[in-house]
């Protein structure tokens, strides 16, 4: 399939881009890796005049700690660099387990947390070719009025697949943005809108720089669960991300965010308040688990069904937990 | 035991260098000045009838050069006599979601693109049909008229007495097992170049069959056969999706002559999809009976195969899925009932193991079954009804080797069988089948008398050796065995015999890559032809050195005068004496299968037939999570029989190959539906298994040494497939203890079976033990 016209822009410093967004507003689209921006684009799905290449923005790249301050990934920094940096690996596990379950490696050298962070959502109505699409009368989400998930909703239920969200919500990350009007951070929990279409809080002028997590989360312990048909190259299913600290056996916080489920990244909220305080039992584990599939609302956007991602989902969320708790006395 | 200077030596393939520098061409690498893209539109419909189609708008744009529809290239095609019945596009309606409307040539791809969304298409919507029982009962709107009921075929067969031993049988196990439709997934996606100059069409393409696409494209372009010349490059993957004419390769030669420019067409992987010609779904409901002791006495099997919008392989496969439930055991009475019908979705065909596979996955299972229930052990059950070859079976194949009983044995140790089976933990388990397949078809599709191979060889005055060869590489190592075979029957080096394959122009004709035929035929038609010619340099020296051609013989590339002379001569002196003496030095070698393989005289008794079949042995090892009901396959030990293996680095290639597809269809390969729509047609989506789960595979060769194949040889390619399904099948059994009748053995059906099995635990507890 050949790629639809459009301008290769490819911008050198941060305003420069800012620019190209702001001459061609809706027009413009930002690509950095392309594993997600081209394959779309062959479908039919995005028809941009401009094309903003960003790989230009050298500043956009690299890894920083300190202790302080915490941590800052650029957002060209790719999931390749994330999974295997021994900054992340020492201080933030979840997101450096989170980063090595993306695609593949050829697709993790490409992929950058910025673009994984940006991902579209995905259904098996909406990634399909035109010719596909146009068999079935398009969809709410493009070029259609019908969802087939949820047939009679006016609700676009494509599912939100990036596997570092999760993570980067349960370190309580924020992102940061650029645009016209200057940079700003933004809690990653306030950046997803839980609604297919219309996916994040970004406006058209606007870039996503990197992303900064506090320095209170290093440390903890984590773990990302992935559900998929191979160990390899697919999108998760279902995802689990947790962090949690301990003190002597108590919890001392607890976070669970799940992907691959809704049309956003998800905090589990009721998370906290079932575990924080307590020691390890199957009881507390339970209610936290049921909050998970309380959360997680799977429909039939993807190969797998529903039922079954809901009940992996509560295995992850039992089996997350009792490893990092039940055998967790001592440090944190 | 035979000698040999190159037979069974792990020698690379002859095309390795080639592929692995990335300086071999496969038809998308090829190009030629002034050629066109041409694009195809496709039908968003699964049943409609075509009131009318507007192209001038797609013509009127710049930079198109051809527009075709269907009424301008109406002749009828199929890959069988019986079963023309596609064309070029859909002349009157379209069949499936994914048809074949136009085509358009232009000189760019977005051009191509646009003209495609410009053809106005008024389509009149009909019913449509996506269920194989379904189907059957449709009084209306048949997919094609002239098949009522939507029934392409059926076949009743019965041999023995089957009601009557089912009577007497002291256990009969009946079972329904739904193996949904699985495609090849090779990794080329179909490509075509097409010319037409001069007045001849040439067609460069990714073929399995380059002579059935020589005549096809006779037919549709209404062009005799000598002005049309078909050639196929090197081809990254075929396992039956390139067997039989597949829409572009007629496409692209009705734009070439239309547009009197080159054209190319390379589907997308989407186009792959529909193309198809893959593993049909098949619904298979099969009875065994068996003695106390674990005889089998009777098997009777039920069959409905969905086979999409066209005839294709249909009848063959359906027939292949009865007939090879002979073969394998020694089944005194046997029944099928086989219906192979149509439905709005598209065309399948042959796959790796055509035919036999669901049906061995249905009949594997079942065995190990009523060994449970008799509490015999698997591998015992299966060693209790074995066949005493040669012999010929209840629905009359010739069975000659059988090297299924070392099979048996040899994977039984190596896994080793009785330490694990049964006894290992809740989670773990081991399961073994057995399959078996055809070493070619005995009888052609074409219905021809004339050879099915034929090899031409022609030496020069060096000694090198030209083989000429009709036969189709496509990655299985074809022209690797052909090329063995004849350096050994002549004792020369590999190096000095050059081959020159698969053009219609240059090279004698060979059916075609499909049924594992061609190590069998090709290669006994390469041997017949070295023979000749060595006959041929014989009559040479004879002459020249003035003694009797009977004194004269032949060792290790030298001639000998046997009476006392002493005089030798080396080979490449022998070709320039026979040059010297009659002109040239060519030699021709021919295969046909011979009378007494070809099977019985009843209808459908055409397929099963084959000279000689392969036989395969499993163990498969899991590790099934109950929680989650996910698999881990630990480790395969398979053992093939391959007759000889002439090269035992392809041979097990082949084989391991073999069980990795058979597991991709075991536990995630599925192609997916919705009204007629494929839900997956990417790689993305469509689950063929990645590396990281492919386990270990310890393949182990046992050579029965045929007694009809090329030095003992028969098929390596696809007898190795079946048995991984029903012994994974087997395994998860021995695991978790839940028995999983339908395809693709996913997690969640294992887990539903885990619930349902603790469900009527919990029920029973309330009653009696």
């Amino acid at each position: 399939m050949s790629l639809p016209p459009f301008a290769l822009l490819r911008p050198r410093a941060l305003e420069e881009a800012l620019g190209h967004l702001a001459q061609h507003g809706s027009e413009a689209m930002i690509i950095a890796g392309g594993t997600d921006v081209v394959p779309n684009l062959r479908a039919g799905l995005f028809a941009p005049r401009a094309l903003v290449d960003i790989k230009g923005l050298t500043d956009l790249k690299g890894i920083s700690f300190d202790a302080e301050s915490g941590l800052r990934i650029g957002a060209l920094t790719t999931l390749t660099e994330i999974a295997e940096s021994p900054i992340v690996r020492e201080h933030y596990s979840v997101l450096a387990e989170a980063a090595a379950t993306v695609a593949s490696p050829v697709l993790r050298n490409m992929g950058t947390l910025g673009g994984n962070l940006c991902l579209e959502t995905r259904c098996l109505w909406y990634n399909q070719s035109y010719t596909w699409r146009s068999s079935c009368g398009f969809c709410l989400k493009k070029d259609g009025d019908v969802c087939h998930v949820a047939p009679g909703g006016q609700r676009c239920w494509a599912v939100w697949s990036s596997d570092t969200a999760p993570a980067l919500l349960t370190l309580e990350a924020e992102l940061g943005i650029a645009s016209p009007r200057g940079a700003r951070w933004l809690p990653l929990d306030q950046f997803y809108k839980n609604d297919g279409m219309d996916r994040m809080r970004l406006a058209k002028d606007e870039i996503v720089t990197g992303v900064r997590v506090p320095a209170r989360t290093a440390g903890l312990r984590g773990s990302y669960s992935k559900l998929r048909v191979r160990n390899a190259i697919d999108y998760p299913l279902a995802g689990l991300a947790v962090a949690m600290k301990l003190e002597d056996g108590v919890c001392r916080s607890a976070c669970v965010a799940l992907t691959g489920v809704n049309p956003a990244p998800l905090l589990v909220r009721d998370v906290p308040k079932a575990l924080e305080g307590q020691r390890y039992s199957a009881e507390r584990v339970e209610e936290a688990a049921q909050a998970v599939i309380r959360t997680g609302k799977p429909l039939k956007t993807s190969v797998s069904t529903p039922e079954y991602r809901r009940d992996i989902l509560r295995v992850f969320a039992r089996r997350a937990l009792t490893r990092l708790w039940a055998n967790g006395s001592g440090k944190h | 035991m035979a000698e040999f200077s190159v037979i069974g030596k792990r020698l690379p393939m002859v095309d390795a260098p080639e592929k692995v520098t990335g300086a071999g061409l496969y038809t998308d690498d090829l190009a030629l000045p002034g050629m066109l893209v041409g694009k195809i539109l496709h039908s968003p419909h699964p049943h409609a009838r075509i009131r009318r189609i507007d192209t001038s708008k797609a013509e009127a744009l710049p930079g198109v050069r051809a527009v075709v529809t269907g009424r301008e290239f109406p002749n009828k095609y199929g890959i069988l006599p019986i079963g023309h019945d596609e064309t070029a596009f859909a002349v009157d309606k379209v069949r499936y979601i994914g048809d074949n409307v136009a085509g358009v040539a232009a000189e760019s791809e977005e051009a191509a693109r646009q003209a495609l969304a410009l053809i106005e298409v008024d389509y009149e919507i009909l019913p449509a049909w996506f269920d194989a029982e379904e189907t059957m009962k449709a009084e209306s709107n048949w997919i094609h008229d002239e098949k009522p009921h939507n029934i392409e075929k059926e076949y009743h067969h019965n041999f023995g007495d089957v009601e009557a031993a089912l009577a007497a049988a002291d256990v009969v196990r009946s079972e329904r097992f739904v193996c949904p439709e699985v495609t090849h997934a090779a990794m080329e996606p179909h490509s075509t170049l097409a010319t037409y100059e001069g007045g001849r069409v040439t067609v460069w393409s990714s073929t399995q069959v380059p002579y059935y696409l020589h005549r096809t494209l006779s037919n549709v372009l209404a062009m005799p056969m000598e002005q049309i010349r078909v050639i196929k490059p090197l081809i990254g993957g075929g396992f039956g999706g390139k067997s039989e004419v597949c829409p572009l390769e007629v496409q692209a030669a009705c734009l070439a002559r239309k547009a009197g420019a080159p054209v190319k067409i390379t589907y997308t992987r989407e186009e792959v999809f529909y193309a198809h010609r893959g593993r049909p779904q098949q619904i298979v409901e099969l009875t065994m009976g068996a003695t106390r002791d674990g005889r089998i006495t009777a098997v009777k099997a039920r069959i409905v195969q969905d086979g999409g919008a066209f005839c294709g392989y249909g009848p063959v496969t359906i027939l292949y899925s009865g007939a090879l439930l002979g073969a394998m055991y020694d089944i005194p009475n046997l029944q099928f009932d086989g219906y192979r019908v149509l439905t709005n979705k598209p065309a399948c065909g042959a796959m790796r193991g055509h035919g036999t596979v669901n049906t061995r996955f249905a009949f594997e299972s079942l065995l190990d079954m009523v060994a449970e229930e008799l509490k015999i052990d698997p591998v015992e059950i299966r060693r209790r009804n074995l066949l005493k070859p040669p012999c010929l079976t209840v629905n009359q194949l010739r069975v000659t080797s059988y090297g299924y009983p070392e099979c048996i044995e040899k994977v039984a140790a190596r896994a080793r069988w009785t330490e694990k089976k049964g006894k290992l933990p809740f989670g773990r388990g081991m399961g073994f089948a057995g399959s078996h397949y055809v070493s070619g078809a005995a009888n052609a599709i074409n219905r021809s008398e004339m050879p099915h191979t034929t090899i031409n060889l022609r030496a020069e005055a060096d000694g090198t050796v030209t083989l000429f060869t009709g036969a189709s590489e496509i990655g299985q190592g074809s022209d690797t065995i052909q090329v063995q075979l004849v350096a050994e029957e002549l004792g020369i080096d590999l190096e000095r015999v050059k081959l020159v394959a698969a053009d219609t122009d240059r090279t004698p004709i060979d059916l075609g890559s499909y049924s594992s035929r061609v190590t069998f035929m090709a290669g006994n038609a390469c041997l017949e032809a070295a023979r000749n010619l060595k006959k041929k340099m014989c009559e040479a020296l004879a002459k020249r050195w003035g003694v009797p051609v009977e004194e004269l013989e032949s060792r290790r590339g030298r001639f000998y005068h046997r009476n006392g002379t002493g005089k030798s001569m080396s080979f490449e002196e022998a070709a320039a004496v026979s040059i010297e003496e009659f002109g040239a030095l060519e030699a021709t070698g021919a295969y046909s299968p011979p009378k007494e393989a070809q099977g019985g005289k009843f209808k459908g008794a055409g397929v099963g037939p084959s000279p000689s079949y392969s036989y395969s042995a499993q163990a498969v090892e899991v590790t099934v999570d109950p929680e989650t009901g996910q698999v881990k396959v630990d480790r395969i030990t398979v053992a093939h029989d391959c007759g000889r293996a002439l090269n035992p680095i392809t041979v097990e290639g082949q084989v391991i190959g073999s069980v990795w597809m058979g597991l991709g269809q075991a536990v995630q390969e599925e192609m997916l539906y919705n009204q007629g729509r494929i839900m997956n047609p990417s790689m993305l989506e469509y689950k063929v298994p990645s590396t990281l789960e492919s386990p270990p595979v310890d393949c182990l060769i046992v050579e029965s040494i045929d007694p009809e194949g090329p030095l003992g040889a028969k098929e390596a390619g696809e007898g190795s497939l079946a048995a991984t399904i029903p012994a994974l099948a087997n395994a998860v059994y021995d695991a978790v203890g839940v028995r999983i009748t339908s395809l693709p053995i996913t997690p969640e059906k294992i887990l539903r079976a885990l619930r349902e099995k603790e469900k009527k635990k919990a029920a029973g507890n309330g009653g009696a033990p």
